[in-house]
């Protein structure tokens, strides 16, 4: 019979992409641990947007905190909880559009649930996937979780700041990047400072350009 | 952790497919899951057979199949699985491979009892489809 398990939501998910095609969205999920500093780079991806329209999708199992945290920069901003759950799926991006108007966007950031797992799992309808690994997580997250790394298209290293106070292998860090998945756009980056953010952002920029091609 | 999902999405497809082709029970389901499929089997297991009561399905064996994490590399075409915390191509060191199977998740097919008490398996395992669906997932 040959059945995909997560048929329904990759069906979910296609509609999803043609529907941020349609409008010349840039969709991007944004995948990493709990504290990696998702929505810190959000934050300071806002701060430098400049005329790029940005909407943000906060995936959290609760709490409405980082929604409160984006809403400050005056982002049009839709908090999703999932209850525990360990995911955003493809309904639950669907159920947020209700409240965002996708005419008026270029970027929509959608901020996963925080968890190197289970959101590889989940096709959002996204251009791309993004992890946020950073620094005091330890440089082996690339080994132990390559089915989420193999996957993204990039990789943003964050919290270079304090790289002075740990032990953290950079140069294996990118080896084992390249070797599992030489396409990914390694930046490496800290929120705090601001230190790569450019470049990040200039990712962002041809993500648009892309869309809009 | 969504494995409850998984095995939700599993249980609804099984059914059906049973009544589709006229089953009065299903007696045995095989699925494939990769490595990197983010599901752990046993808890399939374990839901499925709790969710499954009452159901056509009730009593019935997950025979699920673990599918390898595979590269081919893309400078000398070998076929291999990462170890020793390295991705790259133990053949040539080449590190441009392309990952081949490993993230499956889907039901290869179902064995059935008609009401006859005839045993049948559900058509579906022909090789080629089983490839493209393999690539696919």
């Amino acid at each position: 019979m040959l059945r995909k398990v997560l048929a329904a939501n990759d069906r979910l998910a296609d509609e999803l992409r043609a529907e941020f095609e349609k409008f010349g969205v840039f969709a991007v999920n944004l995948m990493g641990s709990p504290g990696a500093g998702k929505t810190s780079l959000v934050e300071r991806t806002l701060e430098r947007a400049g005329d790029m329209r940005i909407g943000v999708i906060e995936g959290d199992p609760e709490t409405s905190l980082d929604a409160e945290r984006i809403a400050r920069f005056g982002a049009p901003v839709v908090q999703v909880n999932t209850g525990g759950g360990c995911h955003l799926d493809a309904a639950m991006v669907r159920k947020a559009l209700g409240r965002l108007d996708l005419a008026c966007l270029d970027v929509l950031l959608i901020e996963n649930v925080g968890n190197l797992v289970c959101p590889s799992q989940f096709d959002l309808g996204e251009a791309c996937k993004a992890v946020v690994c950073s620094l005091p997580e330890g440089d082996d997250k690339i080994l132990k979780y390559p089915g989420t790394f193999s996957l993204a298209k990039a990789v943003v290293l964050n919290k270079m700041d304090l790289l002075q106070h740990l032990r953290f292998d950079v140069p294996g860090f990118r080896r084992h990047l390249s070797e599992l998945n030489p396409q990914a756009r390694l930046m490496e980056v800290s929120c705090v400072t601001g230190e790569g953010l450019d470049r990040w952002m200039e990712w962002l920029k041809d993500g648009v350009g892309r869309t809009r091609a | 952790m969504h494995e409850l999902t998984a095995t939700q999405n599993i249980l609804s497809l099984v059914l059906a497919e049973a009544r589709k082709v006229g089953a009065a029970r299903v007696v045995r389901v095989f699925v494939k899951v990769g490595e990197w499929s983010t599901i752990e089997p046993d808890c399939v297991d374990f839901y499925f057979a709790v969710i499954a009561k009452g159901t056509a399905a009730e009593g019935a064996q997950l025979a699920i199949e673990r599918i390898p994490v595979r590269y081919r590399c893309g400078s000398c075409g070998l076929e291999y699985t990462p170890e020793g915390g390295s991705f790259a191509c133990p053949g040539c060191s080449g590190a441009s491979g392309t990952l081949i199977s490993g993230r499956e998740l889907f039901i290869d097919s179902i064995e059935v009892v008609h009401a006859d008490t005839r045993v049948a398996k559900s058509a579906g395992r022909k090789r080629p489809a089983r490839g493209r669906a393999a690539r696919g997932v």
